[in-house]
């Protein structure tokens, strides 16, 4: 899985493109990690490029969305669709996330 | 042919000194045969110029003489006894000469005499003087005489055999003599001096050249006058005795010699000698040619002779040296070879091999040294595994153990319920490799009410197990309080994110079946939708509430869903290890696959249809590693008029 990061703003914009599973989940915390540290509480994750997410993959995300509810932000979404979006969905994770349609409209919000 | 490591370089070190030692040998050979060549070429020359002088000087003499006693006859009271003791003193003074004659015109000496010639020549040692002329020796027509007479100078003859005077081979000067006479000076004879060529011969070969070598004269014409063989003489030329020979370098030497040329050539199969050089250079005075044979062989018989000991200490030295070399590379290699023993050993596993102690500070030394090094290294290597795996092996074999508790926990005997024949239920649960998480469970919560559930704990390892049988225990603890699925999650869900800090999570589904009526009553915390294989018709997936999976975040409200059961109906409850098993192409068994399977067993037995999606997945995945564990539990309500 490859993790773009972009700073817009206050806010940073995750893009993940590949497969998100036990190996490669971890990897998503630390980029979260990283642009927590850099002051940015604000994310959202695109994730219109992920064909493949694991339970791994939740946990990494429920992990990254803990730590930056703790610290003040949230974590949000754009570009879930496919086999994502059935598993967000399956998995409640629809209930307890925003999902904005565009990467442009989470930005903007 | 494996050469060691000591045979090559003595091979290498003797083919170079070998080498050298034969391009010495072999220059130094050609060097001093060309110098010896060069000195014989010069020897040669100088010999036959030796020789050469002494017979023209010796010509030269006698032809001095010969000229004074003719101007001396000139005057002269001449008379028969003054004629002959004037011979007999010539002889006397002068050893080179053999004979001497002063032969008169017919009647010039006296009128009644046609012949008058007194002549003395020597016999042994003594002095015979005779007198030559009469009817068998009719000297007016020889040679000597008229040679002189005809043109009125002296001359020498061409040799001769004197038949009738001297009686021996000779040559002869001759000087005309005149007389004053009222006529004025008329010509009165000749007088003549012999040389004896068996004395010029003598002479010739007396020259010592070398010990097998020697001279030889050749008259103008190229007879032989001296030569080592007798038989030549006189009897052959140079040319004659070429073509009985068949030799074609002596023709040529002949043609040089009696053009008059000097020169030095060289032969290679002389008659008596074999490879020869032969100097030659001609005696101007009588156009005759003298040459020096060097035999080849005696001249280079010395050269020969040092080669041959140059060889010898050569080939004596070589046999040291290799003796030296051999013992000397044998001792560089021994240590190697000392090492190599030892490192075979080593390899063979036996690191406790003493090294050989070279005490060397060479490179051999140093190589010891970092083998010594990298023996105990690898011992303190081999020592740090060990104890390495025997930690692993221990924590693996713990880790075995709690994989068997966690199995344990689950349910296994099956039917569960004999007594309950409304009910066919089986689970089965395919552990992966790695200890994972997912469980199922059933119970009766009472006598009518059945309650189910299967779950999948996020993430694997001893933290999954822990966290699965956590889940467990919490489950049949709140179901027995709570009545109703949704509250039942609700309940564990706030447990279980209780101090939940590693964010662990587990999705799950739970159901409660009444047997009397087959309603059934379920909740789904993020797990996916089971099947519901009713009679008749095809599967259909019991669609999920969309609610989050337990354990994640605390304060979810969990709905509870329902529906109703004919008898016949069955439930499938699945973890996502079934629909996310991969091949080798790394492509899913994926839910269709599932619903196809499920479609074609769904009226068997819920043991046989778990065996035959159980089958269908491990074809599917055709030796590809078990990623998940793949955990399945089936309910069929078969209700009570069965039974009757």
């Amino acid at each position: 899985m490859d993790i773009e990061t972009r700073i817009k703003g206050a806010k940073a914009l995750l893009t993940e493109t590949g497969r998100m599973d036990a190996l490669s989940a971890p990897g998503f915390e630390t980029a979260c990690q990283e642009v927590l540290k850099n002051g940015h509480v604000t994310v959202v994750a695109d994730l219109a490029g992920l064909e493949y997410i694991s339970s791994a993959g939740l946990r990494s995300i429920l992990g990254a969305a803990k730590k930056l509810k703790s610290a003040g932000g949230s974590l949000s979404f754009c570009g879930v669709c496919g086999m994502v979006d059935e598993v967000f969905r399956v998995s409640g994770f629809l209930k307890l996330f925003t999902v904005h349609a565009s990467s442009a409209q989470a930005l903007e919000e | 042919m494996k050469i060691s490591l000591a045979g090559r370089l003595s091979a290498l070190i003797l083919t170079c000194a070998a080498l050298v030692f034969a391009l010495v040998v072999g220059y130094a050979y050609v060097v001093s045969r060309e110098a010896i060549v060069e000195q014989a070429r010069q020897n040669g020359e100088v010999l036959a110029q030796a020789t050469a002088n002494s017979i023209s000087a010796q010509f030269l003499a006698t032809a001095k003489v010969t000229d004074t006693v003719a101007a001396t006859l000139e005057d002269a009271d001449l008379s028969q006894p003054f004629l002959i003791d004037l011979g007999r003193r010539v002889l006397a003074s002068n050893p080179g000469i053999f004979g001497t004659a002063t032969a008169f015109e017919p009647q010039a000496f006296d009128r009644d005499k046609t012949f008058f010639a007194p002549y003395s020549y020597r016999q042994g040692s003594r002095i015979i003087s005779t007198s030559l002329g009469g009817e068998g020796y009719n000297y007016f027509a020889k040679d000597w005489y008229q040679l002189a007479k005809e043109l009125n100078k002296p001359a020498w003859s061409e040799p001769y055999y004197d038949e009738g005077g001297g009686s021996t081979l000779m040559i002869t000067y001759s000087a005309p003599f005149s007389r004053r006479t009222p006529r004025g000076l008329q010509t009165a004879g000749v007088v003549t001096a012999d040389i004896d060529l068996a004395w010029l011969r003598s002479m010739v070969s007396s020259v010592r050249v070398l010990s097998t070598g020697y001279v030889f004269l050749l008259s103008r014409y190229g007879a032989y006058i001296a030569h080592p063989d007798p038989d030549l003489i006189m009897n052959e030329t140079i040319f004659t005795h070429a073509e009985d020979l068949d030799l074609g370098t002596l023709r040529n030497l002949g043609r040089e010699m009696v053009a008059g040329r000097a020169g030095f050539a060289e032969f290679s199969d002389l008659p008596g000698v074999g490879e020869a050089y032969v100097s030659y250079l001609p005696l101007p005075d009588e156009r005759w040619s003298l040459g020096v044979v060097l035999p080849k062989a005696e001249l280079l018989a010395r050269i020969n002779r040092v080669t041959q000991v140059m060889t010898g200490i050569g080939l004596a030295g070589f046999t040291v040296l290799a003796v030296v070399i051999l013992l000397l590379s044998a001792s560089i290699t021994r240590p190697l070879r000392l090492l190599t023993r030892a490192a075979r050993d080593i390899s063979t596993g036996d690191l406790d091999q003493e090294l050989p102690s070279l005490g060397r500070g060479d490179e051999v030394g140093e190589l010891a040294a970092s083998f010594s090094s990298m023996k105990t290294s690898l011992k303190a290597h081999i020592a740090s595994l060990t104890t390495a795996t025997a930690a692993r092996e221990r924590i693996e074999s713990e880790l075995r153990i709690a994989r068997d508790i966690q199995m344990g926990i689950l349910p296994k005997i099956f039917p569960p319920f004999p007594k309950r024949p409304e009910l066919d239920v089986f689970a089965t649960i395919l552990p992966a490799r790695e200890v994972g998480g997912d469980l199922y469970d059933f119970f009766f919560l009472d006598e009518n009410r059945f309650c189910f559930l299967i779950g999948d704990v996020s993430g694997k390892g001893v933290p999954a197990a822990f966290f699965m049988a956590v889940t467990k225990t919490l489950i049949k603890v709140v179901a027995e309080r709570e009545p109703d699925p949704g509250r039942i999650l609700t309940k564990v869900n706030d447990d279980l994110a209780a101090d939940n800090e590693s964010c662990m999570f587990v999705t799950l589904f739970l159901a409660i079946l009444d047997t009397r009526d087959g309603q059934v009553a379920y909740a789904n915390a993020g797990h996916n939708p089971p099947l519901l294989l009713r009679a008749g018709l095809p599967p259909a997936w019991i669609e999920s509430m969309e609610e989050p999976m337990a354990g994640a975040m605390p304060d979810v409200e969990y709905g509870t869903g329902s529906l109703s059961m004919a008898p016949g109906d069955a439930i499938l409850l699945h973890t996502d290890g079934i629909c996310e098993a991969m091949n080798t192409r790394l492509i899913l068994f994926s839910e269709a696959r599932l619903l196809e399977t499920a479609a074609v067993h769904a009226e068997k037995s819920t043991t046989d249809l778990i065996r035959a999606i159980s089958g269908a997945v491990t074809d599917w995945a055709d030796g590809a590693e078990q990623s998940d564990d793949i955990t399945m539990l089936a309910v069929r309500y078969l209700g009570h008029d069965k039974r009757s």
